[in-house]
């Protein structure tokens, strides 16, 4: 409500440029999080003056957070928008904010490490080596600037983008009405996403052998004739279960898992 | 000493891509010319830096998977290559070990250091200390990898890599394969977390979906998000028609999972 919660050019600026730090503290936990999280503070700084608020912000953007980091930014200024509305619109719905960017991050990679891995690294790639390959220092640097260039861009361009889609989105669905059933789509979404990137993330295997000559199986191979992929399904509830249940915290599991890692390693029951 | 100091900050400033907009430093086209500087031959270093490129050129970032350690096996490689005057393959054949050497100590790091920087940045979330989270996001990715990564590079070109390959004979298999499975096991921490926050009872089936279309049928990601979004659209537009006989019930829809 008051003109202090509103969102400048200036405060996307800094998010963009606090954006190239997003793989820095990359980790196994929950990859992109501290970095996001970093990079959306001077939004969360601006929004909310009181600490009780920071707070809740801040755990909010530390959940796991992945996608082709120099796209990230459209992700990033959506979810400014969104916590522009939460912070001026006590009836904003505060989950729909992770929701949309659980929704989004999956197919953003899809699209980005296939747009800038794939075709702009590897165009920037070949100029660069069939300089290089004489010697000639030009090479590297042609390779940094085609791949930069057009990278960075990208990355500046989606920062304030994703910010006005944001904003007239949510503009748009408040005057119709529409917010709960938005909500409720994208936890549908932001559920099966998760579901999918648990399935390619999460690596669970027993190669643990029973029987022996033509008989032979391992453990894993009959839980994945079961259903495949059961056994990480599986440690995945047993985690959830532990956090939601036990209140465990998470670092204890982080060493619950290393230490099941070397065990099983040690005793070749796990591979 | 001062080209070992040397070539350890180059490869502190290879990993420092991921500070620095994810730009490609790290990889061997620039990492070999870097290395051609400090061992005062350039166009050796290039033209080594571009055969690495293309030996290591599968190896990029997607999704969870981590590149192997070719910082460290550019830097080094290219380092002996030109120390002891020879070819491209014995950079490679020298640089092996010290790549795997490096990779162990990367993956401590990864799995022992780093994640005590992320559940701090947790206590100081739970304050409200924005300079706390930031801090740990910076400290976090300098001691839980760039700094390894860099003194690691500077030891084995001081030491030279008969004794990183001693070395690396004396660190078991189990501890390698065992930090390997570790890090297969970690990410179900995250998504546990993230399903604590968005579930109940009305929308939990979702993630079995997601799930077993990409167990089942190999659907990628993005997949999975077109047919969620379809499905999505389709339920909130039910939904939403107020003469549905179950509106009635929706209140307790926030109820926990």
């Amino acid at each position: 409500m008051t003109t202090s919660n509103q969102i400048t050019k200036k405060d996307l600026n800094k998010v963009f440029w606090r954006s190239f730090g997003l793989e820095w503290s990359w980790n196994y936990e929950r990859q992109m999080n501290m970095s996001f999280a970093h990079a959306l503070i001077p939004i969360i700084e601006k929004l909310y003056p009181l600490k009780t608020d920071r707070a809740v912000a801040l755990k909010r953007h530390l959940e796991f957070f992945n996608t082709t980091p120099h796209l990230a930014t459209l992700i990033l200024g959506i979810t400014a928008s969104m916590e522009e509305s939460n912070a001026n619109n006590l009836d904003f719905d505060t989950e729909s904010i992770n929701n949309i960017k659980i929704s989004l991050m999956g197919p953003l990679a899809g699209i980005g490490d296939s747009f800038i891995w794939g075709t702009l690294r590897i165009i920037a790639t070949g100029i660069g080596i069939s300089l290089a390959n004489q010697g000639n220092i030009l090479g590297p640097i042609l390779f940094l600037l085609i791949f930069n260039i057009p990278a960075q861009g990208l990355r500046y361009y989606f920062m304030h983008a994703g910010y006005k889609l944001g904003s007239s989105f949510l503009t748009k669905i408040q005057e119709s009405g529409l917010m709960s059933q938005i909500t409720y789509a994208a936890s549908v979404l932001g559920l099966a996403v998760i579901g999918g990137m648990t399935a390619e993330n999460v690596a669970v295997n027993i190669p643990f052998a029973i029987g022996s000559g033509e008989a032979a199986t391992t453990i894993g191979d009959i839980c994945n004739n079961i259903m495949p992929g059961l056994l990480p399904l599986l440690f995945t509830f047993f985690v959830y279960y532990l956090l939601k249940k036990k209140n465990m915290k998470t670092t204890t599991l982080l060493l619950m898992c290393a230490v099941i890692g070397l065990a099983g390693a040690f005793f070749g029951i796990l591979g | 000493m001062l080209q070992a100091i040397l070539l350890g900050l180059i490869s502190m400033l290879g990993n420092a891509e991921y500070l620095l907009g994810t730009s490609c430093l790290s990889r061997p086209l620039v990492m070999g010319a870097l290395t051609g500087i400090v061992m005062g031959d350039i166009p050796t270093g290039v033209v080594l830096g571009a055969t690495l490129e293309l030996a290591f050129m599968g190896a990029f970032s997607i999704g969870a998977s981590i590149p192997p350690e070719m910082i460290s096996g550019t830097v080094l490689g290219t380092a002996f290559a030109i120390s002891t005057g020879s070819g491209a393959e014995t950079a490679l054949t020298l640089a092996i070990p010290i790549a795997s050497l490096v990779l162990v100590f990367k993956n401590l790091g990864m799995v022992f250091i780093l994640p005590a920087f992320v559940h701090k940045a947790d206590d100081y979330a739970e304050k409200g200390d924005l300079k706390g989270v930031s801090r740990m996001h910076y400290l976090g990715g300098f001691f839980g990898v760039n700094l390894i990564i860099g003194v690691v590079v500077a030891i084995s070109f001081y030491v030279g890599s008969p004794a990183v390959q001693a070395l690396l004979a004396v660190i078991p298999e189990w501890v390698q394969n065992g930090l390997q499975i570790a890090m297969g096991l970690l990410p179900a921490i995250g998504f546990g977390l993230l399903m604590q926050m968005i579930i109940n009872k009305e929308v939990a089936p979702f993630f079995m979906l997601g799930y077993a279309l990409s167990v089942y049928l190999n659907i990628p990601v993005t997949g999975i998000a077109i047919f969620g979004c379809i499905i999505a659209i389709v339920l909130a537009q039910l939904k939403g028609q107020p003469q549905m006989a179950y509106a009635g019930s929706e209140v307790d829809e926030d109820d926990d999972f």
